[in-house]
Formats: structure tokens, sequence, C-alpha cells
């Protein structure tokens, strides 16, 4: 892929009301072709694929703005950014694997891209998590750091921040899969200005550079947070909100997911997704045995899939706000 | 539609009837959607090969010029024919950019300029997201080659804008001055469907002479005696802004209407002496290169170099914005051949010097890649992490990003630099690389001095435009040899001129009630700063009497109706009484009281430890104080100091007098420092 194809790849990642699985599909019948993305933009009807008349228009537009992408592509390369699109050797393997035809057309990043390509688990909860919960968090962030795993964290307080801080802690590897567009996170881009440059954070987001932060992006992301690693460990989940929706999600598509087993007491939704077909882990992110009767009743999926629905399912979002 | 429907519309809109052959080539290619790279001479007329398609455009044409002169001229004249154009500089207020801005947004503009430098501006970045886009044309495009003269980091992202476009397109890059090798270096860097159309390049109306001299004086003398001759209005280009300003003097002081003009004057006055050069108010506008390029006015008879540019493409370069309307022009180049101590041509001496410093050490690389590894730092926040000149740290700022080591990055309204995650080791090869080809370009234009071939010849080949052309316009043809005589009457004239003009200390500003002063000279241009040198390091006893004189004399000459109540002087960093004892004489001698109240508070540094102004400025800040306040209220001071650099002790002293009610106060120093940093 040459750099000057950046152009194209942000103007296809953009076009509005475009599904990313189909923008995926266009991709995928360019390589079919042995063409690239540029062509397809160049090329008088689009390579001759069949395309639907709304496609074909929103296509058309975002042909006549290329020269305008062009100006946001240099601006975002001049300032140190990294745009990877889909199918670069750069763009994680686990990504693509996990989220198939709705993975990312482009990366937007900062830092080690490295990092794309090492083992990766993520850690998930609560805004307001508990003390056990946030101890929780440190003890699996250690054990992966001294795996040599990278931790994938979604930059929100509660459990996102302890993380971080603890996988930087334990001198460990992290990805801060963003709210936002990755050009609006100047703050956090000076607070962890070290850990950048040094090659132990990788910040990373799919939205428009320009996007700030909103509650659909922020549940978008958590797609990519799962998606990008290939375990996934709860700390603490409220019975709705980001977390439990991706968890279910998760669950439906038959990630094996880790939920820390909550304690009698707790007022936290963790034992329902464990009931729901989450592992148990204890507090140290140790499986446990299954000591609730995994509950595979039909009507408890759907009714799972009902509650998630308006957030679980990404590829019902076209990330390009 | 054919190359006849098109002259029709040309004539209709330009007014033009026909375009030459090799301008149809290029409107025709970018009508089509292609890249080309233009090399054509000075007059050749390349703007209407990208005017005439902008008309023909839906959208807008975006012009990258460094030429801000250039742009105003040629809005001008469009908006004069009816086509819509704009351009957005530093010289516009920011109310002003941005209504051009909005008007591009609001497709009101065909043609747009803009200055590379503006790529920065978040307003315009914003736009770019929404403007309608046609074409874009980068004019002087040899400035994006370093190995280029003139090269300008700023138009690094130009060409990295014109790799990101989409192909289809048309992008037009022109230049009247590149050699094959520059050519190759744009075809490189732009890329893609790159194709070059390349003119000749010979002006055949130039009377070329170079003057070989012995001396700064000889210049001086050749000027006064002749310049009044040359028929018309010219230019001449001195090495140094310092020198623009004592040359354009000395010819004023014999009665020829000249001025000086450097890019350290502001907007204002820049444009004033541009004005006054079109109505040929004058004989001749004396300057650094930074004027001229892209001035369009036909007739400049004549350019005049005391100092011999960086290589003979410059040379080409300058003097290429004479004679445009194609009449006889008067090209000449002094050079002072007098040898030095250790053998070295005079003149040659400035510019090969500029080549070996034009870098800083690898050390100084070193040490701001060091800051910056510890945190994100804008120009201002690493010159005092690593006390480095501001010259020097936009050096290596442009260098560092370059080299992708480290990126300009925008943080809310200001811009900083981050160190890059994985950047590579500082190449220090490249600067080495490009420091003997420099060298190589200068002694082809030392070579230029000492050619017997016709001078145009020259320049041609060394551009590597091979057309083969009789030339016979030059001092080595057709034309006398110009030489110049020296004698004593002469030589007197310089001396009383030399002891009649003084530098002005440039200290006022808003809140102080110092104002401007004077100096006896300049450091570095006669015997005064080897006297002071003298006394101050190496124990040479107090400062000679003739330094007094010459003082006392500028004191005079500016201030001569002036009344002042008190002396005083700067105490000094380390004991030492000599600018004590120099104030005391000084003091006498204009019958004035001396006081010596006026004390530190606070050990300082001598101010030349510190590199940068803001270092300078932190270093004296608040190491003031006067004995007796209550005394001050009313008076009016003469502050005395030995040497004025940056001025931020006189300043700081400015302050503090102000503050105890003194009414004015005004700096006297024996010498001032040539290229201090801000």
């Amino acid at each position: 892929m040459m750099e000057n194809e950046l152009t194209y790849w942000v103007a296809l990642t953009h076009t509005p009301q475009i599904w990313t699985k189909r923008k995926n599909e266009i991709i995928v019948y360019c390589f079919n072709l042995g063409k690239t993305i540029a062509d397809f933009f160049e090329s008088e009807s689009f390579l001759g694929m069949e395309l639907k008349q709304g496609e074909y228009e929103l296509l058309t537009q975002a042909k006549n703005e290329l020269a305008n992408y062009a100006f946001l592509v240099e601006e975002l390369l001049n300032q140190g950014y990294n745009i990877i699109p889909i199918i670069s050797g750069e763009y994680s393997p686990t990504l693509k694997a996990n989220l198939k035809y709705n993975a990312p057309i482009v990366l937007y990043t900062k830092g080690n891209k490295q990092i794309l390509q090492e083992k990766a688990m993520a850690i998930v909860g609560s805004r307001n998590a508990n003390d056990t919960a946030l101890q929780f968090t440190d003890n699996v962030a250690k054990k992966a750091s001294l795996e040599y795993k990278v931790v994938v964290s979604g930059f929100a307080k509660g459990v996102d921040k302890q993380a971080l801080d603890s996988a930087l802690n334990y001198k460990g590897q992290s990805i801060i899969v963003l709210p936002q567009g990755i050009a609006t996170f100047a703050s956090g881009m000076k607070k962890y200005y070290k850990q950048i440059i040094e090659g132990d954070v990788l910040v990373l987001s799919v939205f428009h550079p320009k996007s700030p932060w909103a509650v659909d992006l922020a549940m978008a992301r958590n797609s990519i947070i799962y998606g990008l690693a290939s375990e996934i460990y709860v700390a603490q989940s409220n019975d709705k909100g980001g977390t439990w929706a991706g968890v279910c999600d998760g669950l439906k598509k038959g990630r094996k997911i880790f939920v820390r087993q909550p304690s009698n007491k707790e007022k936290c939704a963790n034992s329902t997704l464990i009931s729901m077909g989450a592992t148990p882990v204890d507090i140290e992110g140790s499986t446990l045995q299954t000591t609730v009767a995994y509950d595979t009743d039909e009507t408890l999926c759907s009714f799972v899939a009902e509650k998630a629905a308006p957030y679980g399912e990404p590829e019902q979002l076209s990330l390009s706000f | 539609m054919n190359r006849f429907d098109y002259e029709k519309r040309l004539k209709s809109i330009f007014g033009i009837d026909h375009f030459y052959n090799e301008q149809w080539e290029a409107v025709q290619r970018i009508l089509n959607g292609e890249r080309i790279l233009m090399i054509q001479r000075t007059g050749f007329g390349k703007s209407l090969c990208y005017q005439f398609p902008a008309t023909q455009f839906e959208g807008i044409t975006v012009i990258f010029s460094p030429l801000i002169a250039l742009m105003r001229d040629q809005v001008k004249a469009l908006n004069g024919k009816g086509i819509s154009a704009r351009y957005i500089n530093s010289e516009q207020s920011v109310e002003e950019n941005s209504a051009a801005i909005q008007d591009a947004l609001d497709g009101k503009v065909k043609i747009l300029y803009i200055a590379p430098e503006r790529q920065e501006n978040s307003e315009w970045i914003e736009a770019t997201r929404k403007m309608n886009l046609s074409m874009v044309v980068i004019d002087e495009a040899h400035t994006i080659s370093v190995w280029g003269h003139d090269f300008r980091p700023a138009f690094r992202r130009i060409i990295n804008l014109v790799k990101l476009l989409p192909q289809s397109l048309p992008v037009l890059a022109t230049t009247a001055t590149a050699t094959k090798r520059v050519q190759q270096d744009i075809e490189h860097q732009i890329g893609g469907r790159l194709t070059t159309i390349r003119g000749q390049l010979v002006r055949d109306n130039f009377n070329l002479y170079v003057i070989k001299v012995h001396s700064e004086d000889e210049k001086l003398v050749w000027l006064a005696q002749n310049l009044n001759r040359i028929e018309g209005t010219g230019l001449i280009y001195t090495g140094t802004r310092v020198n623009t300003e004592v040359y354009a003097k000395w010819l004023v002081y014999n009665g020829i209407n000249a001025i000086n003009y450097n890019a350290g004057h502001d907007a204002d006055t820049r444009k004033d002496v541009e004005n006054g050069l079109m109505q040929n108010r004058y004989k001749c506008v004396v300057s650094t290169n930074a004027l001229g390029m892209g001035i369009d006015k036909p007739d400049i008879r004549f350019i005049i170099h005391t100092q011999i540019p960086a290589s003979p493409i410059h040379y080409y370069q300058e003097i290429g914005r004479a004679g445009r309307d194609g009449k006889p022009t008067t090209i000449i180049l002094f050079y002072n051949e007098q040898k030095d101590e250790n053998g070295i041509e005079e003149d040659y001496e400035l510019p090969k010097a500029f080549i070996d410093g034009a870098r800083p050490s690898k050390e100084k690389y070193l040490k701001a890649i060091e800051a910056l590894k510890q945190e994100p730092l804008g120009e201002k926040g690493l010159m005092k992490a690593t006390n480095l000149k501001q010259t020097q740290i936009r050096v290596i700022k442009a260098d560092l990003i370059d080299q992708g080591i480290a990126k300009e990055v925008v943080n809310g309204k200001s811009k900083v630099l981050e160190y890059q995650f994985g950047a590579r080791e500082l190449d220090t090869q490249s600067f080495e690389d490009l420091r003997i080809a420099k060298l190589k370009d200068l002694d082809a234009m030392v070579g230029y001095v000492n050619t017997t071939k016709p001078r145009m010849q020259y320049l041609c080949e060394f551009l590597d435009d091979d057309n083969n052309v009789n030339y016979s316009n030059c001092d080595n043809t057709n034309l006398n040899k110009l030489t110049v005589t020296v004698t004593g009457f002469w030589r007197d004239k310089l001396s009383d001129f030399r002891e009649s003009y003084f530098p002005v200390l440039d200290v006022e500003s808003r809140n102080s009630n110092i104002v401007n002063g004077v100096a006896a000279s300049y450091y570095g241009v006669s015997n005064v700063g080897n006297a002071l040198h003298r006394s101050k390091y190496e124990n040479g006893g107090d400062f000679p009497d003739f330094l007094l004189r010459l003082t006392l004399k500028a004191f005079h000459k500016t201030f001569d109706n002036a009344r002042f109540d008190w002396v005083l002087y700067v105490p000094p960093t380390h004991s030492g009484d000599l600018v004590k004892n120099f104030a005391a004489k000084f003091a006498s001698a204009i019958k004035v009281p001396i006081s010596h109240k006026l004390v530190k508070v606070r050990q300082t540094s001598e101010q030349k430890v510190y590199q940068n102004g803001w270092l300078k400025q932190d270093n004296v800040k608040d190491a003031f104080s006067y004995l007796s306040p209550e005394e001050v209220n009313g008076k009016r001071i003469l502050l005395l100091d030995d040497i004025f650099d940056s001025g931020a002790t006189m300043k700081e002293i400015g302050k503090l007098l102000t503050t105890m009610g003194a009414e004015t106060i005004v700096p006297i120093a024996i010498a001032k420092t040539v290229g201090g940093d801000i």
C-alpha cells in the first residue's frame, strides 16, 4: 500500500450512510480484481462494481471530496498520527479476525504500532467500580504485563483508567481505545507523552479524527476494545450500559469472557453474566470451578439480545461520524 | 474545444490574442488533468499557464507562493480583469485573511494565493475540508528542493499534500531556475505522473559586468561615483542587513536617492518601500535578497550585488528580476579579491562562513532531542531548555521534522514539537553532503567572477540549459571592463561619513519611558569592536579616548538640544570600573552630573553566556535597584553601557526607573552588536 493511497482510504472510511460491512465488500471486490482503492475511485464507474443507486451517489460525492480529504490526511500525518488501512500489514490481525467484515476500514493511531501485533487482553468494567473491582483490575494488568501481553482499555474512569495505569506501572504495554477522534485527545497525549514516545502506549481511534467525545462513539468503541483482545476480563458490570452490552454481545458471538466472581454482598451484575455463560475468575484472574449452573435457556438468550440491541450491534452503526 | 476556441476565451477574459506554443502545450495538458513542472525564464508568461485554466475550471485554484509582493500585484491585476482572486498571507490582518477564506468557501473566488506558511493556520485547515478545489499550483517550485537555493521547510508540507491529492487533480509547479539536479529532485518529490517542460533561460537584454576590487571602500566609492550615471531605477543587493543600512546611508550622504529594505522591517515599511520602487520614487533600493522576488516591475534597469550570492543559480534568480521589459539592463557584481592572512579572498569568507555555520553542532541537536524526550516543547520552551539561539533552534526544528525525529503538533492554540516513538538516530551525514554541495556551488559562483567565457553562457550552462545561443553582452565579450579608483578626496569623504553615522538603539516600548538611543558604532564594522575587546578581555586598561570622542559625537548628533539631569551607567557583572570610568568622563564632558546609585541587587551572569533573548531577559529580571528611589522622580536620564546586544539590560533598567517616576531614559552605548537574537 502506498502512502498516497491514504486519501482514498480515508474518503471511503468517512463516506456516510454506507455500513462498514459494505465498505469491506468494496475492498474485497477491489482486491479480487487486483486493483487498489485508488483505482476504484479514479475509474469512471467504480471498477464496474454493482452498486445501489444511493451508494453510487454517496461514493461519487466522496470522490468529489477527495482533495479535501487530502488536506485532512496531510494534516494528520504532519502531526505524527498514523493511518492504518485494513489491508496494511500493520493492522491488528486480532481485530480483523474477531470483527471480520465489521472491522473498521482504517485505524488512526499514535505511538508504537507494533503493539497491534502483540497478544492482547481487554480489561473492562464500570466507571464507578468498587475497590475490589479495581484491585482485580490491577491484578490482571500485572499478570498481563508479566506475560508480555498488551492491556487494552477504553480510557474511561474507573476500571479503564486503572487498567491503563496498572499496566504501565508494571512496565507493560497498553492500547488506549478512544471514544472520540484522535486529533481531539491533546490532554491525554500530553499526559502519556513519555509512555507514548517510549513505545509503551498506543493511542487508537476508529472515528473521524476531529469528532469530539460522544455517547454513541463510546458505545461503538466497545466492540473495538473487545475485538483487539484475545482475552476479555470483566471487573465489574452493571445490568445495563457499555460493559453489559459489550459482554452480552461477546457471549452471543461465542467469545470466551472472564468475569470476576463477586462476593454475595456486592451490588453488580457480574453473577448474571456468569450465569449467562461467562467464565468466573477469582480476584487474581484465575479461572474458578463453575459453581453456578449454565443457563442456556432460550428465553434468557433472547432477553440478552433484546437488551443489548441498541448498543450491542456495532455493525448497525456506521463508524463514520 | 480546440486551441482556437480557447484563444477566443483568452481574448475575451485576458485581452490576449494567442498563447505562445510553449504556453499552449502547458495549458492543454493542465486542462487535461496532468501534473507539470514548468521551468521557464522570468518574463516568459508562466502565470498565464495557470491563470487561464483556473478560469475554465468549475472550482477554485489554489496557488502556493512564497512571494507576498507577487500575490498582491497579481490579485490586483486579476480582479481588474473581472477574475475573482484573493490572497492569504502574513501581511493581511486576521480579519482580512478570514474574509478571503470565507469568500473561497462561498464559491466566490476563482484564484486563491496562499503563502506556504499559512498551511499551518487552523482556520485555513478547517476551510480546506470544504473547499471545491480544482487545481493546485506551486510557484517558485525550486524552493521545495534542498539542493535548490532558498529552500523553505514550509514547502515540505505542500509536497506531502500534493502527493496525497487525487491523481486526477491537475498540479502545476513552476520555476525560473532549476538545474537538472533540482529538476530531478522536484520530479522525485512530487512523484506520480509529473512531466517537465523546460524552456530557454538566456536573457539577452542583460549587460553583465564584474568589478574586482581590493577593499570594501572601493565598492562604496564606485557606487557614489557612478550610480547616478546608470539610467533608471534599480536594486543593490548586499550580503547582510547591516550593510543595507550602511550602503543606503552612504549613498544618501552622496546625494543619491537611496533607501534600505530588509526582512527586519515591519510590513508597513516594506510595503511603502515596494510602492516607492514601483513608482520610481528612488534611484535605488538597497536590500538583502528579501526584496524583488516576484515584484512585478518590468523596468528595473540595474541590479548590483556588493557580495557574491551563494551560487550561480541564486545569481541568475536575483538578476532575473531586472529588465523584464526586454530593454537593455545593467547587471554588476562586485568581488573583493583581497586576500586575508590565511590567503582567503575577503568576499569568499562571508558566504563560506555562512555555509559552514548553516547547521549547529551535533551536540546542540542532541541537546534539543534530549529536551524533547522529556516533554513536548514550543519554540520558546526549547530555547529555554537548551540555551540555544532562536536561529539555531529553527534550523534544528526543521531538520528534526525533516528526519521524522520530531513532529510539530497543534496543541490548542500553540504548536509544540513532539519526539516520535521509534525515531531514527540523527543523520548528520546528510548535513555534511549538503555542506559540500553548497561549497561547490559557491566555488562555481567565484568561477563566474573569474571566467573568460561569455557570462550569460556561464550561467546558462550552470543551469543545464544547453541551448546553442550566440552570447555577446558582457565585459568578457563586447563591453568595456569597469574599474574603480579611490582618490584622497574619496578617502576623506568616507571617513567623514563613518564619523557621522551612528546606529540606533531600538528599545522603545509601551510601558516604559525609555526611548531609542544611539551607539557610536556597530561592533564588527569598524575598529571600535577591537578596542573594546582589548580593554575588556585583554587587560588593555580604560577604554581609549577615541571611543569617548566618537560616543560624544554620536550623542551630540542625536540629542544635541535635549537636556539631561543625570548620567547613570550599567553596573558591571564582575568587578571592574571600565564603564564607570567611561561614564564619568562622558558626564564631565557634557557637564551633566553622574550618579553611582544604580546597583545590582543580585548576581547576574554575563549576558553573552545566554544565547537567546528569553534567557537574557530572565537573567536580568529584577536584578537592579536604585539606592534613593525618591530622587528619580521627574528625572531625565542618560544610561550608559559599553556594548548593546539584545537590549534586555537597558530595557530592564528603563522599566525600573520608569516605576520610580523617571521622565525619560536614553540609552547610549559604545557599540551595538550585529545580529543580536530577538
